[in-house]
């Protein structure tokens, strides 16, 4: 019996561990961390006065300088108020799941990529900016939200809005375009992929682009007309398995991909290892955004080219290459002690004078329109491309479960699994659909 | 009285008042034959004490009773009413203009109310067992009154916990601990299996309430959830056991063989070799397996050398590049893991096998030499018998550990394994995925805290079920005796 005992306390500690992991990370776990606010005395102050206002801000770690900067303009432009400002290190491709982790714990003001709006709205962590918000923006950074919304370009008020609602303040475009080397591609060759593959292999090298992705994959669809959407519930719509509005059919898209795919100059590149593929040398032309424009330079020489991306033939018709138009956004934490600080911090941290003070110290292009055509900004070949493609790029609307099927899905075609036949095709797109398409489990 | 009893009557009288042993048989004696102050302890927790002039115990019980009830009325009462539904009442909040912050209603938080809740649970039932306890103790006090027993002073009773009930002592600090970080997360986690707890119900901004059995209907392909749920957990409940398995025993006999080699009196340097294997314990393994990922990418260094090798020796054309998917393809990624794995696991058995080497029965070795056995039967009939003995428990909790072995698999698989298996995918697993693995990245990239606890449960009754029955299997006979 005591064996026995000891064998199940045994397995008891074994599990231990795993008790750790998943209840550790819970919500509500914790207490609201106060010690980062300290107490405030209750003087029923028009904000102007008395109180410390703490406050702490993330942002991605290549922008911590820059955000050391632009907070002390930001207490510079409220001389009357005290503020403690904390800043913290968090990127903005991972924001969501430290902030989801623990949302009462989580920093006042965060930076984050727009895929993850759905969520962190579904999970209550977004401050509304509601008409309230609205007078707060007016009585104190003299601008309306209208203003805001205004001074900023169309697809990135869009990326930032959910339900006719606005949830953050965009502050840099973060989308994918083409970039290549001039002296193994022409400009002409740049426009279609058949030719794009045909000359890289004439000329020894690669195109390389992430398949395994539901980002970079989607613009196969989207640049064809199909869509997915996020509905009220959290599930995700996909119409990847019909046809199109323009008449093209999800089957032939696909083929489309996979015959690119197999193309012997094609390189499908891991998600997030374009930097190391374009360094390798063995690239003439890859998709990426602005956070590669030096490598590029680098590699391709200082005469880089950057565009759309090709367009391919899907059946007998000529589909453009779409992308997914992204965009990294300023958000409040709804928990946050000191909200309506919060938001004129994030307001300060994404208006026209920061993204131009960003863009001089990381090359991010802007999403203000005034600071986007500074002639500096404008002249950059990395915005230039993006701008090009934003022709055809679209804004993603996709909840949890579209992003693990399609990233398989994309592999399947990297790796050409899927076999090109109609039939095959189609029972992979069913598949790939069912699986995106899923309720919440 | 008490001059009045002699020793021998003393000690016969010291035997009659001890307990029958059976404690609620004792119970029942002390509140059927108590007088009324022994009764009134199940109100008064000091009464009993307080009567037999023990005020020190009154006094500490009457203060633990009075934290029970300030427990109970400033705390319990605020979540454990909630526990039926978890909440009713969501958060809402006002912006004052005035202040410049967000004010909140008084929500509930589904979360803390379980939390809580629990916990309550757990401070009432000890309290239950403290009154059941004293009643039997107090009892025992009345009985030594009457029949003129020395009753101990304050004093006298906390020295006993430094002699005769020194391991009460001893063991209040763990068992506490045990309560607190592995009881209470323990129930926690059982019970959130039953709730609808995930991300459309996240607190402290949505609610979420009990579901019963609906998330084990849906895991077992019920329905309700994605149809390859099912066949998911099926598919990486499979590769668990095979990977633990695998795991457990290539790197206990590699350890074994090694040490064994490095035992060996014709082995020079064996504290060089040994130092060296101990390197890639001291190396963390974040390090080492991040690096050997890299190591072993589509596009990585080992492929590379591959290449140029092949090349030179004229295998491959100039140009053509080698691309074996070590780590990215199903099959390929199962036997690197395992391999990887037996370069970081065998030191470990190695330092184990070696102190238990050094401890091997040498009388039993040197009879067999005479004998005539050969080397191997040496082995084969009494070092490796023996050493499987010692290390037995130790493999157990080592296939237990590798059912849950997270690091290796999720630090070499992780942003590079994309499965192609599309119903895997839909899922949200990949055929490299351990329980642990598949669990960890539901909880965090899907908030799916129902799911992961179901998983959690299969993942201990496997673990639970296979440590009970191989401790018995082991430890059954009289091997033990055979050593001694």
């Amino acid at each position: 019996m005591k064996k026995k005992l000891s064998a199940l306390l045994l397995a008891f500690a074994m599990l231990f561990t795993l008790a750790a992991c998943s209840s550790g990370s819970n919500p509500g776990s914790a207490a609201p961390n106060d010690d980062d606010n300290p107490q405030q005395t209750q003087s029923g102050s028009q904000g102007g006065s008395g109180e410390t206002i703490a406050l702490r801000v993330w942002g991605a770690e290549e922008d911590q300088a820059l955000l050391k900067d632009l907070v002390e303009k930001f207490k510079a432009a409220y001389p009357d108020q005290t503020f403690s400002i904390e800043i913290g290190v968090e990127s903005e491709s991972k924001a969501k799941d430290d902030i989801l982790t623990d949302v009462t714990a989580a920093a006042d003001v965060f930076a984050f990529a727009c895929d993850q709006l759905p969520d962190l709205v579904a999970a209550g962590a977004l401050l509304p900016i509601d008409d309230q918000m609205d007078a707060v923006l007016q009585n104190y950074a003299n601008k309306t939200v209208a203003d805001i919304k205004s001074a900023n370009s169309e697809g990135s008020v869009g990326s930032a809005t959910l339900d006719g609602k606005l949830y953050a303040f965009p502050f840099s475009a973060d989308g994918y375009f083409m970039f290549y080397d001039p002296s193994v591609i022409s400009a002409d060759q740049a426009k279609s992929w058949d030719t794009l593959l045909d000359a890289a292999q004439a000329g020894g090298k690669k195109v390389g682009m992430t398949l395994a992705s539901g980002w970079y994959l989607a613009g196969f669809y989207y640049g064809a007309g199909f869509t997915t959407g996020l509905n009220a519930d959290g599930t995700t719509s996909m119409d990847w398995n019909g046809t199109s509005p323009s008449g093209v059919t999800g089957v032939q898209v696909t083929q489309a991909a996979l015959k690119i795919a197999a193309h012997p100059a094609f390189m499908p590149v891991i998600d997030g290892d374009s930097s190391n593929q374009i360094k390798s040398g063995s690239l003439c032309a890859v998709v990426s955004g602005c956070w590669d424009s030096q490598v590029a330079a680098e590699a391709f020489g200082d005469d880089y080219m950057a565009c759309r991306l090709p367009s391919f033939m899907a059946g007998d018709k000529e589909v453009p290459g779409g992308a997914v138009a992204s965009y990294k956004l300023m958000g409040v934490n709804a928990h946050s002690k000191n909200s309506g600080w919060a938001m004129l911090l994030a307001e300060f941290l994404s208006n026209e004078e920061s993204q131009v003070a960003r863009y001089s110290a990381r090359q991010l292009p802007p999403t203000n329109i005034s600071a986007a055509s500074d002639p500096a900004v404008a002249a950059d070949k990395g915005v230039a491309g993006l701008a090009d493609q934003s022709a055809n790029a679209s804004l993603q609307a996709a909840g949890g479960k579209y992003w693990d099927p399609v990233k398989s899905f994309g592999e399947q075609i990297a790796q050409g699994t899927i076999k090109s036949d109609d039939a095959s095709v189609q029972a992979a797109l069913d598949d790939l659909v069912a699986g995106v398409t899923a309720p919440l489990g | 009285m008490k001059a009045a009893t002699t020793s021998s009557e003393h000690i016969t009288l010291e035997r009659d008042l001890t307990s029958s042993g059976r404690f609620f048989t004792d119970l029942g004696t002390a509140i059927t034959k108590g007088d009324l102050f022994v009764k009134l302890s199940i109100l008064w927790w000091g009464a009993g004490y307080a009567r037999r002039k023990q005020f020190f115990k009154a006094i500490a019980m009457t203060l633990l009773e009075a934290a029970v009830i300030w427990f109970t009325v400033a705390f319990a009462v605020q979540y454990v009413p909630k526990i039926g539904t978890l909440g009713t009442v969501q958060a809402e909040q006002v912006f004052n203009m005035e202040t410049m912050k967000t004010e909140w209603n008084d929500y509930d938080d589904s979360f803390q109310i379980l939390l809580f809740s629990v916990l309550s649970f757990v401070v009432w039932f000890a309290a239950v067992l403290v009154v059941l306890k004293n009643l039997v103790n107090v009892y025992q006090l009345q009985r030594r009154e009457e029949l003129g027993l020395h009753i101990n002073t304050f004093k006298e009773d906390v020295s006993t916990y430094l002699n005769e009930k020194f391991h009460v002592t001893l063991l209040s600090l763990p068992v506490l601990g045990v309560v607190m970080f592995n009881v209470i997360p323990l129930f926690i986690l059982i019970l959130v299996a039953f709730t609808n707890y995930d991300q459309q119900h996240m607190p402290p901004t949505a609610l979420f309430t009990w579901t019963g059995l609906t998330n084990f209907i849906n895991l077992f392909g019920g329905g309700g959830l994605t149809l390859t749920f099912g066949y998911s957990f099926a598919r990486v409940l499979v590769w668990t056991l095979v990977w633990a398995v695998f795991a457990t025993f290539t790197t206990y006999f590699g350890g074994i063989l090694l040490s064994l080699f490095l035992n060996n009196k014709r082995t020079k340097f064996a504290k060089l070799w040994r130092a060296l294997f101990i390197v890639t314990i001291a190396v963390p393994q974040f390090v080492s397996l991040l690096l050997v990922r890299n190591f072993f990418a589509d596009n990585g260094i080992f492929n590379g050398m591959l290449t140029s090798a092949a090349t030179a020796l004229g295998i491959i054309a100039e140009g053509t590049t080698l691309n074996f998917p070590w780590l990215t393809a199903p099959g390929w990624a199962h036997v690197m893991i395992i391999i990887i794995n037996i370069w970081i696991g065998v030191p470990y058995q190695m330092l184990i096998a070696t102190g238990v080497l050094t401890n091997l029965p040498v009388d039993q070795i040197e009879s067999s030499r005479i004998d005539g056995a050969s080397t191997s039967q040496t082995f084969r009939y009494i070092t490796m018998p023996y050493v499987l003995f010692v290390t037995g428990p130790a493999l157990v909790t080592d296939f237990v550990k590798n059912i849950n072995n997270f690091n290796v698999i999720y630090l070499l698989t992780q942003d590079v394994y994309t499965t192609t298996n599309q119903a895997l995918a839909n899922s949200q697993a990949t055929e490299v995925d351990l329980l642990v693995t598949w669990l960890f990245r539901l909880t965090q990239d899907y908030y799916n805290y129902k799911m992961a606890s179901v998983i959690g449960i299969a993942v201990f009754i496997i673990c639970a079920v296979f440590t009970l029955v191989a401790f018995n299997f082991m430890l059954s006979g009289d091997k033990e005796g055979v050593y001694n």
